[in-house]
Protein backbone atom coordinates (compact mmCIF):
# COMPACT_ATOMS: atom_id res chain seq x y z
CA UNK A 1 0.00 0.00 0.00
CA UNK A 2 2.51 2.27 -1.04
CA UNK A 3 0.37 4.90 -2.79
CA UNK A 4 -1.67 5.15 0.79
CA UNK A 5 -1.48 8.58 2.48
CA UNK A 6 -0.70 8.92 6.04
CA UNK A 7 -3.74 7.95 8.12
CA UNK A 8 -5.42 11.55 8.85
CA UNK A 9 -6.75 12.11 12.46
CA UNK A 10 -10.46 12.67 13.49
CA UNK A 11 -9.92 16.29 13.70
CA UNK A 12 -8.13 16.45 10.63
CA UNK A 13 -11.23 14.91 8.39
CA UNK A 14 -13.68 16.90 10.71
CA UNK A 15 -12.00 20.36 9.24
CA UNK A 16 -13.20 19.20 5.76
CA UNK A 17 -16.50 19.31 6.46
CA UNK A 18 -18.63 22.85 8.25
CA UNK A 19 -19.20 23.47 11.08
CA UNK A 20 -21.04 26.61 12.80
CA UNK A 21 -20.65 25.91 16.14
CA UNK A 22 -23.34 28.20 17.93
CA UNK A 23 -21.56 29.68 21.31
CA UNK A 24 -24.71 30.50 23.25
CA UNK A 25 -26.24 27.11 22.98
CA UNK A 26 -24.74 23.80 23.60
CA UNK A 27 -27.09 21.92 21.80
CA UNK A 28 -26.06 18.34 23.86
CA UNK A 29 -25.46 18.31 27.42
CA UNK A 30 -24.21 15.90 29.28
CA UNK A 31 -24.83 15.22 33.27
CA UNK A 32 -21.47 14.92 34.73
CA UNK A 33 -22.68 13.52 38.03
CA UNK A 34 -23.94 10.55 36.08
CA UNK A 35 -20.65 10.88 34.34
CA UNK A 36 -18.37 10.52 36.96
CA UNK A 37 -19.75 7.85 38.50
CA UNK A 38 -19.79 5.71 34.87
CA UNK A 39 -17.91 2.45 33.86
CA UNK A 40 -19.29 1.90 30.40
CA UNK A 41 -18.20 4.62 28.41
CA UNK A 42 -20.06 3.57 25.41
CA UNK A 43 -20.27 7.26 24.24
CA UNK A 44 -16.32 7.40 24.13
CA UNK A 45 -16.62 4.36 21.80
CA UNK A 46 -19.70 4.89 19.36
CA UNK A 47 -19.14 9.30 18.57
CA UNK A 48 -17.61 9.42 15.28
CA UNK A 49 -16.35 12.73 15.82
CA UNK A 50 -14.48 12.34 19.14
CA UNK A 51 -17.06 14.84 21.42
CA UNK A 52 -16.43 12.16 24.34
CA UNK A 53 -12.66 11.70 25.38
CA UNK A 54 -11.34 9.65 28.18
CA UNK A 55 -10.22 12.46 30.31
CA UNK A 56 -6.62 10.67 31.39
CA UNK A 57 -3.93 12.90 32.21
CA UNK A 58 -6.93 16.22 32.38
CA UNK A 59 -7.43 17.72 35.89
CA UNK A 60 -11.19 17.18 35.38
CA UNK A 61 -12.65 15.03 37.92
CA UNK A 62 -14.69 13.18 35.57
CA UNK A 63 -13.38 10.09 33.21
CA UNK A 64 -14.81 11.87 30.59
CA UNK A 65 -14.41 15.44 28.82
CA UNK A 66 -17.27 16.42 26.31
CA UNK A 67 -17.21 19.02 24.22
CA UNK A 68 -20.08 19.88 21.80
CA UNK A 69 -18.29 22.14 18.88
CA UNK A 70 -17.35 18.99 16.53
CA UNK A 71 -20.64 16.95 16.84
CA UNK A 72 -21.74 15.87 13.26
CA UNK A 73 -25.79 15.04 14.61
CA UNK A 74 -25.66 11.50 14.79
CA UNK A 75 -27.08 11.22 17.77
CA UNK A 76 -25.25 7.88 18.53
CA UNK A 77 -24.38 8.97 21.96
CA UNK A 78 -28.05 9.71 23.33
CA UNK A 79 -29.00 5.87 21.55
CA UNK A 80 -25.96 4.27 23.56
CA UNK A 81 -25.73 6.43 27.10
CA UNK A 82 -26.87 3.17 29.52
CA UNK A 83 -27.08 6.49 32.44
CA UNK A 84 -29.55 8.70 30.49
CA UNK A 85 -26.96 11.37 30.84
CA UNK A 86 -27.03 12.77 27.90
CA UNK A 87 -29.29 15.41 26.59
CA UNK A 88 -29.21 15.58 23.23
CA UNK A 89 -31.13 18.63 21.17
CA UNK A 90 -31.09 19.60 17.84
CA UNK A 91 -28.82 22.58 17.21
CA UNK A 92 -30.35 25.67 16.19
CA UNK A 93 -31.72 26.82 13.00
CA UNK A 94 -28.27 27.78 11.29
CA UNK A 95 -25.89 26.32 13.25
CA UNK A 96 -24.16 22.57 13.46
CA UNK A 97 -23.04 20.27 10.51
CA UNK A 98 -23.66 21.89 7.13
CA UNK A 99 -22.88 18.65 4.70
CA UNK A 100 -22.15 19.15 0.86
CA UNK A 101 -21.18 16.30 -0.62
CA UNK A 102 -22.70 13.38 2.01
CA UNK B 1 -62.27 23.26 15.68
CA UNK B 2 -61.53 26.49 15.52
CA UNK B 3 -60.42 27.55 11.70
CA UNK B 4 -57.34 29.78 12.06
CA UNK B 5 -55.25 27.48 10.76
CA UNK B 6 -52.01 28.43 9.00
CA UNK B 7 -52.02 25.61 6.69
CA UNK B 8 -53.68 22.43 6.20
CA UNK B 9 -50.91 20.52 6.64
CA UNK B 10 -47.15 21.13 8.51
CA UNK B 11 -44.25 18.80 7.69
CA UNK B 12 -41.43 18.44 9.79
CA UNK B 13 -38.06 17.79 7.93
CA UNK B 14 -37.24 17.88 4.11
CA UNK B 15 -35.76 14.74 3.38
CA UNK B 16 -37.38 12.02 1.08
CA UNK B 17 -40.02 11.22 3.28
CA UNK B 18 -40.92 15.10 4.39
CA UNK B 19 -40.93 16.39 0.69
CA UNK B 20 -42.20 13.02 -1.40
CA UNK B 21 -45.67 14.20 1.42
CA UNK B 22 -45.38 18.02 0.45
CA UNK B 23 -45.27 17.25 -3.05
CA UNK B 24 -48.32 14.81 -3.12
CA UNK B 25 -50.36 17.40 -0.92
CA UNK B 26 -49.43 20.24 -2.98
CA UNK B 27 -50.05 18.68 -6.40
CA UNK B 28 -53.26 17.91 -4.73
CA UNK B 29 -54.08 21.65 -4.04
CA UNK B 30 -53.57 21.47 -0.24
CA UNK B 31 -51.74 24.59 1.77
CA UNK B 32 -48.61 22.93 2.90
CA UNK B 33 -45.55 24.14 4.76
CA UNK B 34 -41.85 22.17 5.00
CA UNK B 35 -39.88 23.13 7.96
CA UNK B 36 -36.38 21.88 7.33
CA UNK B 37 -33.77 22.26 10.31
CA UNK B 38 -30.81 22.30 7.77
CA UNK B 39 -29.41 25.10 5.99
CA UNK B 40 -30.67 23.75 2.90
CA UNK B 41 -32.51 20.41 2.61
CA UNK B 42 -29.93 18.29 2.67
CA UNK B 43 -27.57 19.69 4.75
CA UNK B 44 -28.36 17.27 7.73
CA UNK B 45 -28.23 14.04 5.74
CA UNK B 46 -26.12 11.27 4.89
CA UNK B 47 -26.41 8.12 2.80
CA UNK B 48 -24.99 5.83 0.75
CA UNK B 49 -26.85 5.82 -1.38
CA UNK B 50 -29.09 4.27 -3.93
CA UNK B 51 -32.23 5.28 -5.09
CA UNK B 52 -34.67 3.04 -6.91
CA UNK B 53 -35.52 4.89 -10.39
CA UNK B 54 -38.84 3.93 -10.86
CA UNK B 55 -40.00 5.29 -7.15
CA UNK B 56 -38.60 8.42 -8.10
CA UNK B 57 -40.24 8.21 -11.62
CA UNK B 58 -43.50 7.88 -10.09
CA UNK B 59 -43.26 11.37 -8.45
CA UNK B 60 -41.45 13.25 -10.76
CA UNK B 61 -41.68 11.69 -14.24
CA UNK B 62 -39.09 11.40 -16.68
CA UNK B 63 -36.20 12.75 -13.43
CA UNK B 64 -33.54 11.51 -15.15
CA UNK B 65 -33.50 14.61 -17.66
CA UNK B 66 -32.26 16.62 -14.55
CA UNK B 67 -29.40 16.89 -12.36
CA UNK B 68 -30.98 15.69 -9.26
CA UNK B 69 -29.27 12.05 -9.57
CA UNK B 70 -24.96 11.26 -10.00
CA UNK B 71 -25.28 8.25 -12.01
CA UNK B 72 -27.19 5.31 -12.63
CA UNK B 73 -26.61 1.85 -11.36
CA UNK B 74 -26.02 -1.15 -14.02
CA UNK B 75 -23.65 -2.92 -11.45
CA UNK B 76 -23.28 -4.47 -8.10
CA UNK B 77 -20.88 -5.86 -6.44
CA UNK B 78 -20.67 -7.82 -3.10
CA UNK B 79 -17.44 -8.60 -1.59
CA UNK B 80 -16.61 -10.57 1.69
CA UNK B 81 -13.27 -9.34 3.33
CA UNK B 82 -10.76 -10.86 5.33
CA UNK B 83 -6.93 -10.37 6.77
CA UNK B 84 -5.72 -9.54 2.98
CA UNK B 85 -8.21 -11.58 1.11
CA UNK B 86 -11.50 -10.66 -0.87
CA UNK B 87 -13.77 -12.63 -2.72
CA UNK B 88 -16.19 -10.32 -4.79
CA UNK B 89 -19.36 -10.84 -6.42
CA UNK B 90 -19.98 -8.55 -9.49
CA UNK B 91 -23.60 -8.52 -10.90
CA UNK B 92 -23.90 -6.60 -13.95
CA UNK B 93 -27.45 -6.09 -15.92
CA UNK B 94 -27.53 -3.76 -19.00
CA UNK B 95 -30.71 -3.97 -19.16
CA UNK B 96 -30.68 -1.61 -16.12
CA UNK B 97 -28.95 1.31 -18.75
CA UNK B 98 -32.42 2.60 -19.70
CA UNK B 99 -34.69 5.25 -18.22
CA UNK B 100 -36.59 4.75 -15.62
CA UNK B 101 -33.08 2.96 -14.84
CA UNK B 102 -33.43 0.18 -12.04
CA UNK B 103 -31.16 2.45 -9.41
CA UNK B 104 -29.48 5.62 -9.62
CA UNK B 105 -26.68 7.18 -7.19
CA UNK B 106 -27.35 10.38 -5.42
CA UNK B 107 -25.72 12.71 -2.77
CA UNK B 108 -27.77 14.25 -0.25
CA UNK B 109 -27.44 17.64 -0.26
CA UNK B 110 -28.36 18.12 -3.94
CA UNK B 111 -30.66 15.18 -4.71
CA UNK B 112 -33.12 16.41 -1.24
CA UNK B 113 -32.59 20.15 -2.59
CA UNK B 114 -33.65 19.08 -5.87
CA UNK B 115 -36.67 16.98 -4.65
CA UNK B 116 -37.52 19.93 -2.50
CA UNK B 117 -37.17 22.51 -5.52
CA UNK B 118 -40.04 20.32 -6.74
CA UNK B 119 -42.15 20.55 -4.17
CA UNK B 120 -41.97 24.26 -4.07
CA UNK B 121 -42.95 24.64 -8.01
CA UNK B 122 -45.79 22.44 -6.92
CA UNK B 123 -46.77 25.08 -4.69
CA UNK B 124 -45.41 24.06 -0.95
CA UNK B 125 -43.79 26.38 1.19
CA UNK B 126 -40.44 25.51 2.63
CA UNK B 127 -38.79 27.07 5.93
CA UNK B 128 -34.98 26.41 6.44
CA UNK B 129 -33.03 27.17 9.19
CA UNK B 130 -36.31 26.33 11.35
CA UNK B 131 -36.09 23.41 14.17
CA UNK B 132 -39.30 22.31 15.46
CA UNK B 133 -38.73 21.55 19.04
CA UNK B 134 -42.63 20.70 20.05
CA UNK B 135 -46.21 20.88 18.71
CA UNK B 136 -49.16 23.06 19.24
CA UNK B 137 -51.33 20.76 21.72
CA UNK B 138 -54.77 20.58 22.38
CA UNK B 139 -55.58 18.10 25.07
CA UNK B 140 -53.76 15.19 23.56
CA UNK B 141 -54.73 16.54 19.61
CA UNK B 142 -51.88 17.78 17.80
CA UNK B 143 -52.69 21.24 15.91
CA UNK B 144 -49.15 22.32 14.49
CA UNK B 145 -45.53 23.11 15.11
CA UNK B 146 -43.39 24.96 17.40
CA UNK B 147 -40.43 26.81 17.06
CA UNK B 148 -38.87 29.33 19.42
CA UNK B 149 -41.44 31.65 19.87
CA UNK B 150 -43.11 31.10 16.39
CA UNK B 151 -46.51 28.49 16.27
CA UNK B 152 -47.43 27.64 12.67
CA UNK B 153 -50.94 25.90 13.11
CA UNK B 154 -52.01 23.29 10.92
CA UNK B 155 -54.73 20.09 10.54
CA UNK B 156 -52.31 17.75 10.50
CA UNK B 157 -48.78 17.59 11.21
CA UNK B 158 -46.53 14.94 9.56
CA UNK B 159 -43.27 13.74 11.05
CA UNK B 160 -40.49 13.14 8.75
CA UNK B 161 -37.64 14.36 11.32
CA UNK B 162 -35.08 11.21 10.54
CA UNK B 163 -33.34 8.69 12.81
CA UNK B 164 -33.10 10.82 15.62
CA UNK B 165 -37.07 10.72 16.11
CA UNK B 166 -37.26 13.31 19.13
CA UNK B 167 -40.26 14.67 17.98
CA UNK B 168 -41.98 11.03 17.15
CA UNK B 169 -41.41 10.20 20.97
CA UNK B 170 -42.72 13.54 22.23
CA UNK B 171 -45.84 12.66 20.15
CA UNK B 172 -45.88 9.80 22.11
CA UNK B 173 -45.34 7.35 18.92
CA UNK B 174 -42.03 6.06 19.31
CA UNK B 175 -40.17 4.72 22.33
CA UNK B 176 -36.50 6.11 23.33
CA UNK B 177 -34.32 4.12 21.20
CA UNK B 178 -32.28 1.03 21.89
CA UNK B 179 -28.44 0.38 20.85
CA UNK B 180 -29.29 -2.79 19.74
CA UNK B 181 -31.78 -1.58 17.33
CA UNK B 182 -29.70 1.32 16.01
CA UNK B 183 -26.32 1.39 13.56
CA UNK B 184 -23.79 4.64 13.19
CA UNK B 185 -22.51 4.87 9.78
CA UNK B 186 -19.51 6.74 8.91
CA UNK B 187 -18.62 8.04 5.95
CA UNK B 188 -15.61 10.07 3.63
CA UNK B 189 -16.96 11.32 0.44
CA UNK B 190 -13.76 11.74 -1.95
CA UNK B 191 -12.94 13.57 -4.74
CA UNK B 192 -12.03 11.95 -8.07
CA UNK B 193 -12.75 13.51 -12.20
CA UNK B 194 -15.22 11.61 -13.68
CA UNK B 195 -13.41 10.54 -16.87
CA UNK B 196 -11.09 9.00 -13.89
CA UNK B 197 -14.48 7.10 -12.24
CA UNK B 198 -15.24 6.02 -16.01
CA UNK B 199 -11.85 4.76 -16.98
CA UNK B 200 -11.12 2.96 -13.53
CA UNK B 201 -13.82 1.23 -12.27
CA UNK B 202 -14.83 0.53 -16.27
CA UNK B 203 -17.78 2.20 -16.66
CA UNK B 204 -19.15 4.05 -19.25
CA UNK B 205 -20.46 8.09 -19.06
CA UNK B 206 -22.67 8.47 -16.29
CA UNK B 207 -22.56 4.69 -15.70
CA UNK B 208 -22.38 4.13 -11.83
CA UNK B 209 -22.15 0.88 -9.66
CA UNK B 210 -22.15 -0.08 -5.75
CA UNK B 211 -19.95 -2.44 -3.74
CA UNK B 212 -21.70 -3.36 -0.35
CA UNK B 213 -19.07 -5.09 1.66
CA UNK B 214 -19.14 -7.72 4.16
CA UNK B 215 -16.22 -8.86 7.10
CA UNK B 216 -13.05 -6.92 8.22
CA UNK B 217 -15.23 -4.63 10.87
CA UNK B 218 -14.09 -6.80 13.97
CA UNK B 219 -17.05 -8.98 13.71
CA UNK B 220 -19.50 -6.14 14.85
CA UNK B 221 -22.74 -6.74 11.74
CA UNK B 222 -22.60 -4.23 9.34
CA UNK B 223 -20.70 -3.22 6.60
CA UNK B 224 -18.90 -1.18 4.36
CA UNK B 225 -20.03 0.51 1.40
CA UNK B 226 -18.63 2.11 -1.93
CA UNK B 227 -20.72 3.99 -4.68
CA UNK B 228 -19.83 5.98 -7.63
CA UNK B 229 -21.16 9.92 -7.85
CA UNK B 230 -20.53 11.92 -10.86
CA UNK B 231 -17.24 13.10 -9.81
CA UNK B 232 -17.33 11.68 -5.87
CA UNK B 233 -17.25 8.32 -4.18
CA UNK B 234 -18.94 7.87 -1.02
CA UNK B 235 -17.29 5.05 1.05
CA UNK B 236 -18.58 4.19 4.54
CA UNK B 237 -18.82 1.61 7.01
CA UNK B 238 -21.85 0.85 9.00
CA UNK B 239 -21.85 -0.47 12.84
CA UNK B 240 -24.31 -1.68 15.07
CA UNK B 241 -24.02 0.42 18.32
CA UNK B 242 -24.75 -2.51 20.75
CA UNK B 243 -21.93 -4.79 19.67
CA UNK B 244 -19.69 -1.86 18.91
CA UNK B 245 -19.75 -0.62 22.31
CA UNK B 246 -20.18 -4.06 23.76
CA UNK B 247 -16.49 -5.13 22.21
CA UNK B 248 -15.11 -1.44 23.42
CA UNK B 249 -14.03 -0.59 20.37
CA UNK B 250 -14.35 2.82 19.05
CA UNK B 251 -16.17 3.65 16.14
CA UNK B 252 -13.78 5.55 14.60
CA UNK B 253 -10.85 2.96 15.05
CA UNK B 254 -12.52 0.52 13.50
CA UNK B 255 -13.58 2.38 10.16
CA UNK B 256 -10.21 3.33 10.45
CA UNK B 257 -9.09 -0.21 10.09
CA UNK B 258 -11.53 -1.30 7.81
CA UNK B 259 -9.90 1.31 5.18
CA UNK B 260 -6.63 -0.65 5.28
CA UNK B 261 -7.98 -3.58 3.82
CA UNK B 262 -5.95 -3.60 -0.16
CA UNK B 263 -9.56 -4.12 -1.27
CA UNK B 264 -10.52 -0.72 0.01
CA UNK B 265 -7.27 0.94 -0.92
CA UNK B 266 -7.71 0.27 -4.47
CA UNK B 267 -10.70 1.23 -4.51
CA UNK B 268 -10.23 4.90 -3.18
CA UNK B 269 -6.39 5.11 -4.28
CA UNK B 270 -5.49 8.51 -5.10
CA UNK B 271 -8.66 10.42 -4.56
CA UNK B 272 -8.99 13.04 -2.26
CA UNK B 273 -11.58 13.02 0.83
CA UNK B 274 -13.32 16.04 0.90
CA UNK B 275 -15.90 15.69 3.52
CA UNK B 276 -15.94 13.40 6.55
CA UNK B 277 -20.17 12.55 7.96
CA UNK B 278 -22.34 10.53 9.82
CA UNK B 279 -25.67 9.26 10.88
CA UNK B 280 -27.53 6.57 12.72
CA UNK B 281 -29.72 4.24 11.38
CA UNK B 282 -33.16 2.50 12.94
CA UNK B 283 -32.09 -0.94 12.21
CA UNK B 284 -34.76 -2.68 14.40
CA UNK B 285 -36.91 -3.74 11.04
CA UNK B 286 -40.08 -4.49 11.45
CA UNK B 287 -41.29 -4.93 14.94
CA UNK B 288 -39.59 -2.07 15.85
CA UNK B 289 -41.75 0.26 13.47
CA UNK B 290 -43.66 3.42 15.41
CA UNK B 291 -46.95 4.28 16.01
CA UNK B 292 -47.72 5.35 12.82
CA UNK B 293 -50.64 7.89 13.39
CA UNK B 294 -52.05 9.88 16.12
CA UNK B 295 -54.71 12.34 17.18
CA UNK B 296 -53.42 14.78 14.39
CA UNK B 297 -50.52 13.32 13.51
CA UNK B 298 -48.65 10.80 10.80
CA UNK B 299 -45.01 9.47 10.60
CA UNK B 300 -43.28 8.41 7.99
CA UNK B 301 -39.52 7.26 6.86
CA UNK B 302 -36.48 7.05 9.15
CA UNK B 303 -38.76 8.58 12.23
CA UNK B 304 -40.48 5.99 12.04
CA UNK B 305 -37.92 2.87 11.46
CA UNK B 306 -38.99 2.59 8.14
CA UNK B 307 -35.54 0.75 7.63
CA UNK B 308 -34.33 -2.30 6.41
CA UNK B 309 -31.61 -4.27 6.96
CA UNK B 310 -31.23 -7.65 4.79
CA UNK B 311 -27.82 -8.05 5.28
CA UNK B 312 -26.84 -7.44 1.35
CA UNK B 313 -28.60 -4.22 1.15
CA UNK B 314 -30.01 -1.17 3.42
CA UNK B 315 -33.25 0.19 2.42
CA UNK B 316 -34.17 3.42 3.63
CA UNK B 317 -34.52 6.00 1.13
CA UNK B 318 -36.84 4.54 -0.90
CA UNK B 319 -39.22 3.36 1.69
CA UNK B 320 -39.42 7.39 2.94
CA UNK B 321 -39.94 8.43 -0.67
CA UNK B 322 -42.49 5.78 -0.97
CA UNK B 323 -43.82 6.17 2.75
CA UNK B 324 -44.08 10.28 2.32
CA UNK B 325 -46.67 10.09 -0.70
CA UNK B 326 -48.52 7.32 1.04
CA UNK B 327 -48.66 9.95 4.21
CA UNK B 328 -49.58 12.62 1.74
CA UNK B 329 -52.36 10.87 -0.45
CA UNK B 330 -53.79 9.37 3.07
CA UNK B 331 -53.39 13.30 4.62
CA UNK B 332 -55.82 14.37 1.23
CA UNK B 333 -58.26 11.52 2.27
CA UNK B 334 -58.29 12.88 6.24
CA UNK B 335 -58.55 16.44 5.08
CA UNK B 336 -61.43 15.12 3.11
CA UNK B 337 -63.38 13.61 5.84
CA UNK B 338 -62.48 16.29 8.22
CA UNK B 339 -61.54 13.60 11.03
CA UNK B 340 -58.11 14.88 12.14
CA UNK B 341 -58.86 12.25 15.92
CA UNK B 342 -56.31 9.07 15.58
CA UNK B 343 -59.51 7.44 14.02
CA UNK B 344 -59.49 9.58 11.08
CA UNK B 345 -55.82 9.10 10.62
CA UNK B 346 -55.48 5.57 10.64
CA UNK B 347 -56.03 5.45 6.68
CA UNK B 348 -52.56 6.17 6.61
CA UNK B 349 -51.45 2.88 8.56
CA UNK B 350 -54.16 0.92 5.82
CA UNK B 351 -52.58 2.63 2.73
CA UNK B 352 -49.01 1.89 4.00
CA UNK B 353 -50.05 -1.79 4.43
CA UNK B 354 -50.75 -1.83 1.03
CA UNK B 355 -47.60 -0.86 -0.47
CA UNK B 356 -44.07 -2.76 -0.57
CA UNK B 357 -42.71 -0.46 2.35
CA UNK B 358 -45.00 -2.54 4.70
CA UNK B 359 -44.86 -5.66 2.83
CA UNK B 360 -41.20 -5.77 2.29
CA UNK B 361 -40.76 -4.78 5.96
CA UNK B 362 -42.97 -7.88 6.86
CA UNK B 363 -41.18 -10.21 4.62
CA UNK B 364 -37.59 -9.27 6.27
CA UNK B 365 -39.06 -9.31 9.72
CA UNK B 366 -36.43 -12.30 10.79
CA UNK B 367 -33.70 -10.59 9.36
CA UNK B 368 -32.69 -8.46 11.88
CA UNK B 369 -32.22 -11.10 14.70
CA UNK B 370 -30.63 -13.70 11.84
CA UNK B 371 -27.90 -10.48 10.77
CA UNK B 372 -27.50 -9.85 14.85
CA UNK B 373 -25.23 -12.93 14.71
CA UNK B 374 -21.33 -12.16 14.98
CA UNK B 375 -21.01 -15.21 12.54
CA UNK B 376 -22.36 -13.77 9.40
CA UNK B 377 -19.57 -10.98 9.84
CA UNK B 378 -16.59 -13.04 10.71
CA UNK B 379 -16.97 -16.90 10.52
CA UNK B 380 -18.91 -16.63 6.44
CA UNK B 381 -16.10 -13.94 5.11
CA UNK B 382 -12.89 -16.40 6.30
CA UNK B 383 -14.49 -19.36 5.39
CA UNK B 384 -15.38 -18.58 1.80
CA UNK B 385 -12.25 -16.23 0.94
CA UNK B 386 -10.29 -18.97 2.73
CA UNK B 387 -12.09 -21.54 0.35
CA UNK B 388 -11.10 -19.58 -2.60
CA UNK B 389 -7.39 -19.43 -1.49
CA UNK B 390 -7.64 -23.10 -1.04
CA UNK B 391 -8.94 -23.68 -4.27
CA UNK B 392 -6.70 -21.46 -6.53
CA UNK B 393 -3.41 -21.47 -4.82
CA UNK B 394 -0.63 -23.04 -6.62
CA UNK B 395 1.89 -25.57 -4.47
CA UNK B 396 3.10 -27.43 -6.92
CA UNK B 397 1.60 -30.55 -5.26
CA UNK B 398 -1.49 -32.43 -7.34
CA UNK B 399 -4.99 -30.94 -6.84
CA UNK B 400 -7.89 -32.72 -5.07
CA UNK B 401 -11.09 -32.28 -7.12
CA UNK B 402 -13.07 -28.93 -6.23
CA UNK B 403 -15.67 -30.52 -4.03
CA UNK B 404 -13.21 -32.65 -2.16
CA UNK B 405 -11.35 -29.39 -1.34
CA UNK B 406 -14.53 -27.76 -0.68
CA UNK B 407 -16.42 -29.67 1.96
CA UNK B 408 -13.17 -30.92 3.87
CA UNK B 409 -12.34 -27.27 4.01
CA UNK B 410 -15.95 -26.07 5.52
CA UNK B 411 -16.41 -29.06 7.46
CA UNK B 412 -12.64 -28.06 8.96
CA UNK B 413 -13.48 -24.51 9.63
CA UNK B 414 -16.89 -24.52 10.69
CA UNK B 415 -18.76 -26.36 13.42
CA UNK B 416 -21.58 -28.16 11.69
CA UNK B 417 -24.43 -27.42 14.09
CA UNK B 418 -24.08 -23.65 13.44
CA UNK B 419 -23.66 -24.00 9.66
CA UNK B 420 -26.97 -25.94 9.79
CA UNK B 421 -28.49 -23.22 12.07
CA UNK B 422 -27.62 -20.54 10.13
CA UNK B 423 -28.61 -22.27 7.22
CA UNK B 424 -32.39 -22.53 8.61
CA UNK B 425 -32.27 -19.27 9.41
CA UNK B 426 -30.90 -17.46 6.42
CA UNK B 427 -33.68 -19.72 4.78
CA UNK B 428 -36.52 -18.30 6.63
CA UNK B 429 -35.21 -14.63 7.35
CA UNK B 430 -33.57 -13.48 3.64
Amino acid sequence: MSKTEKIMTIDEKLSLTKLTTDKNYEHITVNQEICRKCKTFDCVYACPANCYKFSEGEEVDSPIIFDYAPCLECGSCRIVCPHGSVDWHYPKGGFGVEYKNS
Amino acid sequence: MSTDYDFDVAIIGAGPAGTSAALTLAKGGKEVVLVERGQYPGAKNVSGGALYGPVINELIPNYWEEEGFERFLTTKKISLLSDNKAVTIDINNQNFKEPPYNGVTVTRPKFDRWLAKKAEEAGAMILLDTVVEDFVWEGDQILGIKSGDDIIKSKLTIIAEGSSALLTEKAGLAKFPKPEHYAVALKETYELPSDVIESRYGLEKNEGFSNEMIGYAEGIPGGGFFYTNRDTLSFGLILNLKKLTKKKLKSTDVFEQFKTHPYIQKLIQDAKMIEYSSHTIPEGGFKHISKLYGNGVLVAGEAAGMLLNAGLYIEGMNFALEAGKIAGEAAIEILKMGDFSSNGTKIYENKLKKSFVYKDLKTFKRAAKFLDTDRIFTKYPDLITGLMEKLLINTGKPRKRIVKTAVGYVLKTMNILSLIKDAIGGWRSI
